[in-house]
């Protein structure tokens, strides 16, 4: 009846000397046994309020003895809570763990340390209601919400509404964690390796990625700002952002806004890679390639992507301030987001651009070769972004589209190719001493996927085929005398067109054309102000048939 | 009647001399009694008891939904004295059974009552046990409407349950009153009351409370100065109207008192003429009261530091919120008890269960090189230096006199005194600047758990395990005042700002205000689950909070002495509680680790707009909680200008 054993009390008695207590006697203290002990933990528990504390220790309890005027037992004092352990086979029975101490071994130990003496040191908890995030106070993370009972009392309560995210727990399983390093071992390390082109099929394809995205993503985004400097890792980066953006199984959308961040920084940042030894111009190709794909793609799921995409970048490209590496970047970004930004956004602006850049293109004004070849290359961004939109317009006649006739054509590249080292001398003084790739005409016909010419290493090697050593070593110089081939080209058109005089379809055309003129004047206006910001070279851009109409 | 009929009887049979049938008669009588008894015994038999509060119990469950909960409130008593007569009757076994059984279903509302209660096993528990005594020595009053009350004594009458009928006679007194039962709201106040104390509190609330400011202080008088420089009224006057909390000084404590309060006397007028004039402006300015303590004048130079802090407040509201400092104390090694820190906050001290008290002065640890490195510097040099040097490279100063835990550390007003008291039953009062103990006051005859200064200085109130406040005066090692009443030890004594009362928390669950000039007790607070732990006073006198070991804050409105708003703000003790000097804003600090800034005023201004009806509808509203770093706040005290400390101790687990 009492939760205290009446053979606790015969223990008791046995172990101060009597040896044989009736059980009506241990009966009838077993209750108060109890009462005393209940008493004593009363009393006890105030001296531990007292010394603001709410762990009970053996002082508390002394202390509590001390009170009722009894001698406080000897030899459990300690500063610290005691250590209770659980007794092998009972549910509910406890112990100290009081080793026998060896005297010797004691007396033989080295003097432990004296204790650090009180101090008192002084922090700000918080300025004007704020936390400020010193050491001093909790991480804001370890503000987790509080029990239960407590939250459900915020709510009683009616206090003020506190904003509480639960931290979730999210279990990776052994496998995907190995995956996960695998890769970004890769990433980091061996990105030319035939195993990371095996790692991006893996990520492009597998499904059951799912759980790993958040972690790419965060790994890409502090990768990215970490190695900036790194071209081979970005491009490693870039790719993967590309294998997860394709990998159907993959709910991506969520972490976009993860994402975009680095592949904007790898498109616009200032310096990427070394300037002068790296390729930093595929990347930001790339790059941009990669941005348009996800607006094409996410466009309608969030509505403002694009349209705060296209403010991040126009807000690059029109600032005087940014190098021309961001300009580059911004004109490439915002010509793949397709030719009707281009029309909105980059052409209102080409004029007075134009005037920045020309004095950066110019020898006698630009003395630094890698700022005017960066000017050059900004040039033929522009210059595709413009000619492209442009070709986008004329497409809307259907008629000029369908090249009316091969014939003219095929004469066309014979003249240009004769005319070429003249006309590369009238064209432009400033051409490389590369053989300027007359193939550049060849996109014209070839189709309109491809109408304006890449400059990305693959791109140029596949639209110009027979000129494999202008790769990536030589690309800034290839881009370069590719813009300038362009101007050739259009001369050669120019010439085709004059030599080769009043074709057949002229007549039938010049229906087209007024139409074109009458309809959609913004088309005719178009070619005019990009001729005469450009030059001829923007007639690359028209097909040969077109050019017999408007000229 | 029939007693004088039987004498009658009985004086017949000895004058006629028929011895016989007398003696018959006597045996007839005593037989009869003693078989009434029998009978009743038998009656009240341990099934009696469980069977009739079971079904009472489910009678009252299954009551109406508007009485239910007017009707569950009878259960508590009726289940405590069932069995207490259980055990009274020797059926221990019976006794533990039903409470067990009946046991959950007060344990959200009286759960440490209940843990003191099962301790009991035999009757004279109930003698020894101071609970378990006032229950049976006391009628429980419990307020049910005419129809609850109804309801309840018709089921008595029909169930015929003698035992529970029994018990309810005995021990509850019904109030009665007409019209439709309280709301559930009400419920708080309803609960744990023991005894008298119901009516007691009612009693004691009806006198007359004078919770205004002191007339003639610094505040006042400068406003004063500033209204008759510049003839404006200044918004200072709401900032300042409320800080009473440091004005005097205790130095010297040789003041002639008397040529002060003649001072005073005359300034009466002029005082009582200001305060109608700022009420007419303001709304809320509080009365004037006069001293009913002689209280020390203090010197120019520091009532000059006052006026210059007061100048220098911030403005503090829901959307200012103050700025905190905490003063973290390390290598503690759980020995830290108390800590205090003084108005400016350049002093901290310290109270430590090693008996010593500490003191630090921050203004020196700030110092360049002092601060770089003490405690380590100490603690590697201590055994190699003598005992000289090492007091020299101690970053504070140490006090040494106790001979127990020392519970409870307090400056004086301008921290030129520091008092301490302790588990070996005194209390020391210390001089901050000569680092050495003055006088030891003896007179509690157990720990003395608590020791504040007063406001002005020069007089200090004490609490104690003896279950008694007293008020003192530093020149005296006599109390001066002895406030008993409380059923329990007394944990924590605060000052009224108008020196006039004094707030005693206490581990019966109550606070008491006391008139410090009478001895008597001016209000009683009945709400606590558990024991009282820290208070404050808002300083227009208006306010009380209280904090309780289950992490609930009470905020009481000291004229009506009824709680305006319970909340359960920390999930453990709130070890102490301070008000900002405009009132504005209530911190807490608790052993859950955390400072609370709650709103006042939006609670205050519920009040005033429904002042009829002040019941708890309005709450305290949660500001900011501040989570420290493992470290439990041991104390919270707002500057003068309102810049907030907070000290706590790092706990070892981290």
């Amino acid at each position: 009846m009492s939760i205290v054993p009446k053979e606790t009390i015969e223990v008791i008695a046995q172990s101060i000397g009597i040896p044989n207590l009736s059980p009506d006697v241990a009966l009838a203290l077993a209750p108060d046994v109890e009462y005393r002990l209940r008493e004593i933990t009363q009393e006890a528990i105030k001296c531990m309020r007292h010394s603001k504390r709410t762990v009970l220790t053996a002082d508390d309890v002394d202390s509590a003895l001390n009170l009722r005027n009894i001698e406080p037992i000897y030899g459990f004092a300690s500063s610290d809570p005691l250590k209770f352990k659980r007794a092998i086979g009972h549910k509910d029975l406890f112990y100290l763990d009081d080793r026998e101490v060896d005297f010797k071994e004691v007396i033989d130990a080295p003097l432990p340390k004296a204790p650090l003496d009180t101090a008192v040191v002084t922090h700000w908890l918080a300025i004007e209601g704020v936390q400020p995030a010193i050491p001093e106070n909790p991480p804001i993370e370890a503000i987790v919400a509080p029990p239960d009972g407590k939250k459900m009392d915020h709510g009683k309560d009616d206090s003020l509404p506190i904003d509480l995210k639960l931290p979730i727990k999210h279990v990776l399983s052994r496998e995907l964690q190995m995956y996960f390093d695998k890769i970004g071992e890769l990433i980091l390390g061996r990105a030319d390796t035939p195993l990371f082109k095996d790692a991006l099929l893996s990520l492009a394809k597998d499904s059951g990625l799912h759980p790993l995205v958040p972690y790419f993503s965060y790994f890409i985004a502090d990768e990215v700002s970490r190695n900036l400097n790194n071209l081979p890792i970005l491009f490693a980066l870039m790719r993967v952002v590309k294998s997860l953006l394709s990998n159907p199984h993959i709910h991506i959308e969520p972490y976009l806004h993860q994402m975009m961040p680095s592949i904007i920084t790898c498109l616009v940042a200032k310096r990427v890679g070394h300037q002068i030894s790296d390729n930093h111009w595929a990347i930001r190709d790339f790059a941009s390639k990669i941005v348009a794909s996800i607006c094409r793609r996410y466009g309608h799921v969030y509505h403002n992507l694009q349209s705060r995409l296209t403010k991040t970048l126009i807000h690059a490209f029109l600032d005087p301030s940014k190098a021309l590496t961001q300009h580059y970047g911004a004109i490439q970004g915002l010509s793949a987001l397709g030719p009707s930004v281009v029309r909105l956004l980059i052409l209102p602006n080409l004029e007075t651009y134009m005037q920045l850049l020309d004095p950066e293109m110019q020898l006698d004004k630009q003395k630094n070769e890698l700022k005017r070849k960066e000017a050059w290359r900004v040039y033929g961004s522009l210059l595709l972004a413009g000619g492209s939109c442009l070709y986008d317009r004329l497409r809307l006649f259907p008629g000029l589209l369908s090249p009316p006739d091969i014939l003219p054509w095929k004469t066309n590249k014979k003249i240009a190719l004769t005319n070429l080292p003249n006309n590369k001398r009238k064209a432009s003084s400033r051409l490389t001493a590369h053989q300027p790739p007359t193939k550049k005409l060849a996109v014209d016909p070839t189709g309109t996927n491809s109408q304006f010419p890449s400059t990305d290493g693959p791109a140029t090697s596949s639209s110009s085929g027979s000129n494999p050593n202008h790769h990536h070593s030589h690309n800034s110089s290839n881009n370069n005398s590719s813009s300038t081939g362009n101007i050739t080209n259009a001369n050669a058109n120019i010439n085709n067109v004059s030599g080769s005089g009043a074709h057949g379809q002229r007549v039938a055309v010049s229906n087209v054309l007024r139409q074109a003129w009458k309809e959609d004047l913004d088309a005719g206006h178009l070619l005019s102000s990009l001729h005469g910001l450009f030059g001829e070279g923007i007639f690359s851009f028209i097909q040969p048939a077109e050019m017999h109409c408007f000229i | 009647m029939e007693e004088e009929v039987e004498k009658a009887v009985f004086v017949y049979l000895r004058k006629k001399g028929f011895r016989l049938t007398e003696i018959a008669l006597q045996e007839e009588q005593t037989r009869l009694s003693s078989d009434a008894s029998s009978l009743s015994r038998s009656e009240s038999d341990a099934a009696k008891y469980y069977d009739g509060y079971g079904k009472l119990r489910s009678w009252a469950y299954n009551s109406l939904d508007s009485y239910r909960h007017e009707l569950l409130r009878v259960l508590y008593p009726v289940f405590i004295h069932c069995f207490m007569d259980l055990v009274a009757q020797g059926h221990m076994q019976e006794a533990r059974t039903f409470f067990q059984t009946f046991r959950e279903d007060h344990e959200m509302m009286h759960l440490r009552d209940l843990q003191k209660l099962e301790g009991i096993l035999s009757p004279s528990h109930l003698e020894e046990m101071e609970l378990a005594r006032l229950w049976r020595q006391n009628k429980v009053k419990i307020r049910l409407c005419q129809y609850s009350y109804e309801l309840l004594v018709q089921y008595l009458h029909k169930t015929q349950s003698l035992a529970m009928l029994g018990v309810i006679n005995e021990h509850i007194n019904f109030e009665v009153y007409p019209g439709q039962p309280a709301s559930m709201s009400d419920d708080s106040e309803a609960v744990s009351l023991i005894g008298t104390s119901q009516d007691l509190a009612r009693e004691i609330n009806q006198k007359e409370l004078h919770w205004g400011l002191l007339e003639d202080s610094v505040e006042e008088r400068m406003e004063k100065t500033l209204s008759e420089s510049d003839k404006t009224e200044v918004d200072g006057n709401k900032e300042a109207d409320t800080e009473d909390n440091n004005k005097k000084k205790t130095d010297g404590n040789k003041h002639s008192t008397a040529v002060n309060n003649k001072k005073k006397k005359d300034k009466v007028v002029g005082a009582t003429g200001k305060t109608i004039r700022s009420e007419s402006s303001m709304v809320s300015v509080p009365p004037r009261v006069k001293p009913e303590l002689t209280l020390p004048q203090f010197p120019p130079e520091v009532e000059q530091s006052i006026l210059e802090d007061l100048r220098n407040r911030v403005q503090l509201n829901s959307l200012a919120l103050p700025s905190v400092s905490f003063y973290t104390f390390l290598n503690t090694h759980n020995g830290l008890n108390c800590s205090t820190i003084s108005h400016d906050g350049s002093l901290v001290a310290g109270g430590f269960s090693d008996s010593s008290v500490k003191i630090w002065d921050m203004a020196k640890i700030g110092q360049p090189g002092r601060a770089s490195n003490p405690q380590g510097e100490n603690g590697s040099m201590q055994g190699m230096h003598s005992l000289a040097s090492d007091e020299a490279k101690r970053p504070y100063s140490l006090l040494q006199g106790h001979s127990g835990p020392v519970y409870s550390v307090s400056f004086s007003p301008f921290a030129d005194f520091l008092l301490s008291s302790s588990s070996d039953n005194t209390i020391r009062l210390w001089s901050t600047r000569l680092n050495a103990n003055l006088v030891s006051y003896k007179g509690h005859n157990f720990p003395v758990w608590d020791a504040q200064f007063s406001p002005m200085g020069h007089y200090f109130a004490t609490a104690s395990h003896d279950r008694t406040a007293r008020l003192w005066s530093v020149e005296r090692i006599q109390p001066l005042r002895v406030m008993a009443g409380h059923l329990s030890d007394v944990d924590c004594v605060q000052w009224h700002p108008n020196c006039n009362y004094i707030a005693t928390g206490s581990s019966d669950k109550t606070v008491r205000l006391w008139d410090v000039q009478t001895g008597n007790c001016a209000r009683l607070f009945i709400g606590h689950r558990s024991m009282v732990l820290s208070l404050a006073i808002s300083p227009d006198g208006r306010f009380m909070a209280s904090g309780d070991e289950d992490g609930t804050i009470m905020l009481w409105d000291l004229s009506t002495g009824r709680s305006v708003s319970p909340i359960i703000g920390h999930s453990s003790c709130v070890w102490t509680l301070a008000f900002s000097c405009e009132g504005t804003l209530l911190a807490s600090g608790s052993a859950d680790c955390m400072v609370k800034l709650w709103d006042i005023t939006s609670s205050m201004k519920a009040l005033k707009t429904d002042d009829s009806k002040s019941g708890p509808a309005s709450r305290l509203r949660l500001l900011k909680a501040l989570p420290t770093k493992s470290t439990p706040v041991y104390t919270l005290r707002f500057s003068r200008r309102n810049l907030l400390f907070a000290a706590g101790a790092l706990s070892a687990g981290s």
